[in-house]
C-alpha cells in the first residue's frame, strides 16, 4: 500500500504549478471579467503550443509499431487536479484534439487518424476537435438523441441540433454522435466526423454561461449535411457489431475521474482562499471557523482519494464503473460545498462578485453537471450494487 | 506511486482475519453479546491464528507489524463482531500508545502484567489526568470491558500503566458488549510506569483513532452489506426494495461513505508505518469515520424498515455499536480540534507533491 506522488510526478506536478500560476489562473479571470471566451488569436494560445500543448498523442502514421506504454492514469489525475486548482475553464479552453481524440484513436482507421489527427501532430496553430453528443432534448440520456443519420448511397445525411458543445465554432472538425433511427436507442447511434465548413453545418451559436467563461460553450445546427462514407469513424464493419453508443459511452468512462479530479482542483481553491481569507481577517482564532475549514479539507482530501483510485484500478486495467461513479459524484459535490463555504467565510465581501472564491462558486457547479450529473453517476453505481433496473 | 494493493503477505493475513470473522465472530455474536464475553471455543479459534500480537514487536515475540495491518485486520474482525474483537485482543491499543511514548520498557511493563493471568489492557485517553505522588485518580464514565489487567492512561504527552487498583463497576453499555461495559475508577492506584514524550504521545493518540476508527470501518460494512443484500430480498410495491431509486441512492451514498472513510484511515495508516506526520490525517480519519457512521448506522436500519429495529436482524446492533465505538479516545469533538488546529498552520494545507505524499 502506498500513498505517495513519487519524485518525477513532483516535477510535473511542479510544472503545472508554475504554468497554472504564471498563465492559466490570470486567463481565467479575464476571461470571467470579460464574460467571453479566450479569443482563438490570443497570444495565450501561442504560448500553449510552444509548451508543447495541443498536440495528439497519437504516434503518427509512420510511427513504428511498440508495446503500448503503460498508463499512468494516476498523474493525469493529479495534472487535472492541479491545473483545475488554477482555473478550470481555461484548461478546456486549450487547443489539441480533446475529447475525441481518444474515440479516433480507438475507433477510427488509419485514413481517419492520418486525415483528422494527423494536423495535430506538429500543429502549425492552435487547432481544436470537439464532440458533439448533448442535443436541447438528450442530456443526461444520451441515448434519446435525435440528430439523424440518413444513408444517402455513398453519403450520409445529417440533421438535427447540438448544444453546449466546447470549442464547437473554432473546432477544424467535429465528431458527432447521430442516429439512424431514433426508436432504436442506442444500438442505431453512429459517430460522424464533421469537417468545419461543411455546407449545412452552422448557426453557432456561442452560449453565455454562470461560470466557466474561458472555453466557448456552443450550440449549432446541421441541415442535410452531406458526408462521405468515410466520414464514419470507423467505418460501417465497426457498427455492424453494434458498437456505436458504447464507443460515445467509453468516452465518457474515461472522462469521469478526469473532471472529478478537476473538481477537486476547484474545491483545494476555494479551500485555500478560504483559509487566506480567514487569516487575514483573524477568523481562524474562532472554532466555529477551523471547523468548517477542516470539514472542508476532509472532504477534498476523501474526493482526492476516491478519484485516485478510481484512476488506479484503471492503471491496473481492473473494472473501475462504481468507482470512476463514485469519484464523479462525490468530488463534484465537494468542489461546490468547498466555494459554497468559502463564500460565507467571506460574508459581504462574497457578494460583492469580484472575489476569486465567488467565480469558484459558480465554476464548481459544472462539474456536477458534465458527463453525467451527480443523479446519473449514482444511477450508474446503483445499477451495479443493487440492481437498479435501467 | 500510488498502491492499494496490500501485498501478498498482508492480504493472507486480512483473509485469515475475514475467515475468522465469517466462521466464528458472526455467527455467535448474539450469544457473545449476551454473555458480555467471548467464549472460550472462540478464544481458541483465535489463538490458533495467531492474530494477537499482531502490532507486538519482534523482538517480544510479536509480529511486528505496522499500523496498516492493524486497520486492515481489524475491519475484518468487527465486520463479524466489533465487541468480540474487543475482547479477544489482548493489547488493543493500549500497546501501541506505551511502545509510542515509552519503548521497549513501556512494553515490556505491560506484556509482564498481563502476563500475570489478567485478561486484557484498556487504554484511556483523557486531556489531563489527576496525578500526586507516585498515584493517579480517574473516573471514566464506560470503558467496554468488565474486568482488566492493567489500565493505560495518555494524558498530554504522558504515558501511565497502572496494573493494580483497578476499579471496574459493570454498566449495561450501550454497545460492544462482547468485550463487557464498565465505569472505570482509578482511586490514588499506583502508577506502575510512567513515560513522557510529546511525539511519541501523539503518534500514540493517531495510532488509537485509527484503531477504533478501522472497527467501525467494519462495523459499517457489516451495515451496508446486510442492508444490501436485505432489499435485494425484500420486496414492496412489486419490486425489490432496492430497486426503488430512493433506497437505491440512499445504498449508494453509504456505500460511498464507507469507501471514503475507509481510504482516509489507510492513508493515515500508512503515514504511521512511514513515520510521516500523522497526527492530523488519523484525527480526520477517525472523524469521518464517525460522521460516516451517523449516516450509515441509522440507515442501515432504515432499510430494513420496521424489522430492522428488532434485534433478529443485525442491523440494529451495527446502528448501537458503531454510535458507542465513535465516543472512544476523544471522540468526534477532540479529533475535529486536532485535525483543524494542524490544518491552518498553513495556507496551502493540501498542497499536491510538497512533501511527497498526498
Amino acid at each position: 500500500m502506498e500513498f505517495a506522488i513519487d519524485a518525477a510526478m513532483r516535477e510535473r506536478i511542479e510544472e503545472a504549478r508554475e504554468v497554472g500560476q504564471r498563465e492559466i489562473r490570470p486567463a481565467g479571470l479575464e476571461a470571467d471579467r470579460n464574460a467571453a471566451p479566450i479569443p482563438v488569436g490570443d497570444p495565450f494560445f501561442d504560448r500553449c503550443l510552444e509548451r508543447g500543448e495541443g498536440r495528439t498523442r497519437w504516434a503518427g502514421p509512420n510511427a513504428p509499431k511498440s508495446k503500448p506504454r503503460k498508463s499512468n492514469v494516476i498523474l493525469s489525475l493529479l495534472l487535472a487536479e492541479e491545473l483545475a486548482y488554477w482555473d478550470r475553464g481555461v484548461i478546456n479552453a486549450t487547443p489539441g484534439p480533446g475529447l475525441p481524440e481518444q474515440s479516433v484513436i480507438g475507433m477510427g482507421t488509419d485514413e481517419q487518424k492520418e486525415r483528422f489527427l494527423g494536423p495535430f501532430l506538429e500543429p502549425d496553430k492552435p487547432r481544436w476537435a470537439c464532440f458533439g453528443m448533448t442535443e436541447p432534448g438528450a442530456g443526461s440520456d444520451a441515448a434519446a438523441i435525435r440528430t439523424l443519420a440518413r444513408r444517402d448511397g455513398d453519403h450520409w445525411i445529417l440533421n438535427g441540433a447540438k448544444c453546449f458543445i466546447g470549442a464547437a465554432s473554432r473546432s477544424d472538425w467535429l465528431l458527432i454522435q447521430a442516429t439512424v433511427d431514433p426508436s432504436k436507442g442506442r444500438a442505431a447511434q453512429r459517430a460522424f466526423l464533421v469537417e468545419q465548413g461543411t455546407p449545412g453545418l452552422g448557426g453557432f451559436k456561442i452560449e453565455k454561461k454562470m461560470g466557466l467563461k474561458a472555453y466557448e460553450s456552443t450550440s449549432f445546427t446541421l441541415e442535410d449535411v452531406r458526408l462521405p462514407a468515410s466520414n464514419l469513424l470507423g467505418g460501417e464493419e465497426r457498427y455492424e457489431r453494434k458498437a456505436g453508443f458504447k464507443a460515445a459511452m467509453q468516452t465518457f468512462n474515461a472522462g469521469r475521474p478526469v473532471i472529478a479530479a478537476n473538481a477537486v482542483g476547484i474545491a483545494r481553491a476555494a479551500l485555500d482562499e478560504s483559509i487566506r481569507f480567514a487569516r487575514e481577517t483573524d477568523l481562524l482564532g474562532r472554532d466555529r471557523v477551523r471547523d468548517r475549514i477542516e470539514a472542508i479539507a476532509r472532504k477534498v482530501r476523501k474526493a482526492r482519494l476516491i478519484c485516485l483510485r478510481a484512476g488506479w484500478l484503471a492503471d491496473q486495467q481492473r473494472a473501475n464503473i462504481i468507482e470512476a461513479s463514485m469519484s464523479k459524484a462525490m468530488a463534484a459535490q465537494v468542489a461546490q460545498e468547498a466555494a459554497s463555504m468559502g463564500l460565507e467565510l467571506l460574508g459581504l465581501v462574497g457578494g460583492r462578485g469580484d472575489h476569486l472564491i465567488e467565480k469558484l462558486y459558480r465554476d464548481a457547479k459544472a462539474m456536477d453537471i458534465v458527463e453525467g450529473t451527480g443523479q446519473i453517476q449514482r444511477m450508474i453505481i446503483a445499477r451495479q450494487l443493487v440492481g437498479l433496473p435501467r | 506511486m500510488f498502491d492499494l494493493d496490500p501485498g501478498d503477505e498482508l492480504a493472507l493475513i486480512v483473509d485469515t482475519a475475514r475467515k475468522l470473522a465469517e466462521t466464528e465472530l458472526t455467527p455467535r455474536m448474539r450469544e457473545s453479546e449476551a454473555a458480555r464475553a467471548v467464549d472460550a471455543g472462540l478464544l481458541a479459534a483465535w489463538d490458533e491464528v495467531g492474530l494477537a500480537a499482531l502490532e507486538l514487536p519482534e523482538r517480544h515475540d510479536g509480529a511486528g507489524l505496522g499500523c496498516v495491518a492493524r486497520v486492515l485486520v481489524n475491519e475484518e474482525l468487527a465486520a463479524g463482531d466489533a465487541g468480540a474483537a474487543l475482547a479477544l485482543d489482548p493489547f488493543g491499543p493500549a500497546l501501541t500508545t506505551l511502545l509510542e511514548v515509552g519503548g521497549d520498557d513501556a512494553v515490556t511493563a505491560l506484556t509482564s502484567a498481563l502476563d500475570h493471568g489478567a485478561s486484557r489492557a484498556i487504554l484511556v485517553i483523557v486531556d489531563a489526568v489527576d496525578v500526586s505522588a507516585d498515584t493517579l485518580t480517574l473516573d471514566a464514565a464506560w470503558v467496554p470491558a468488565d474486568e482488566a489487567g492493567a489500565v493505560v492512561v495518555l494524558a498530554g504527552s504522558d504515558a501511565f500503566l497502572v496494573t493494580e487498583g483497578i476499579s471496574l463497576e459493570r454498566v449495561r453499555g450501550a454497545g460492544l458488549r462482547a468485550a463487557g461495559a464498565a465505569r472505570l475508577e482509578l482511586e490514588g492506584a499506583s502508577i506502575a510506569g510512567r513515560w513522557t514524550d510529546a511525539a511519541g504521545a501523539e503518534r500514540a493518540r493517531a495510532r488509537a483513532r485509527l484503531h477504533a476508527a478501522s472497527l467501525l470501518l467494519g462495523v459499517m460494512r457489516s451495515a451496508c452489506d446486510f442492508s444490501t443484500a436485505y432489499s435485494q430480498e425484500r420486496e414492496a410495491f412489486g419490486k425489490p426494495i432496492g430497486h426503488h431509486q430512493a433506497l437505491a441512492f440512499l445504498m449508494v451514498d453509504m456505500r460511498m461513505a464507507l469507501d471514503a472513510a475507509r481510504l482516509l484511515v489507510h492513508e493515515a495508516a500508512w503515514r504511521v508505518d512511514r513515520a510521516l506526520p500523522c497526527a492530523a490525517e488519523a484525527a480526520a480519519a477517525w472523524a469521518e469515520c464517525i460522521e460516516a457512521s451517523r449516516l450509515i448506522g441509522p440507515n442501515g436500519v432504515q432499510v430494513l424498515g420496521g424489522h430492522g429495529f428488532m434485534a433478529d436482524y443485525p442491523v440494529e446492533k451495527h446502528m448501537r455499536e458503531s454510535r458507542a465505538l465513535g465516543l472512544l479516545f476523544g471522540g468526534y469533538d477532540a479529533a475535529i480540534e486536532e485535525a483543524g488546529q494542524r490544518l491552518v498552520e498553513t495556507d496551502t494545507p493540501l498542497d499536491l507533491g510538497q512533501s511527497g505524499a498526498l
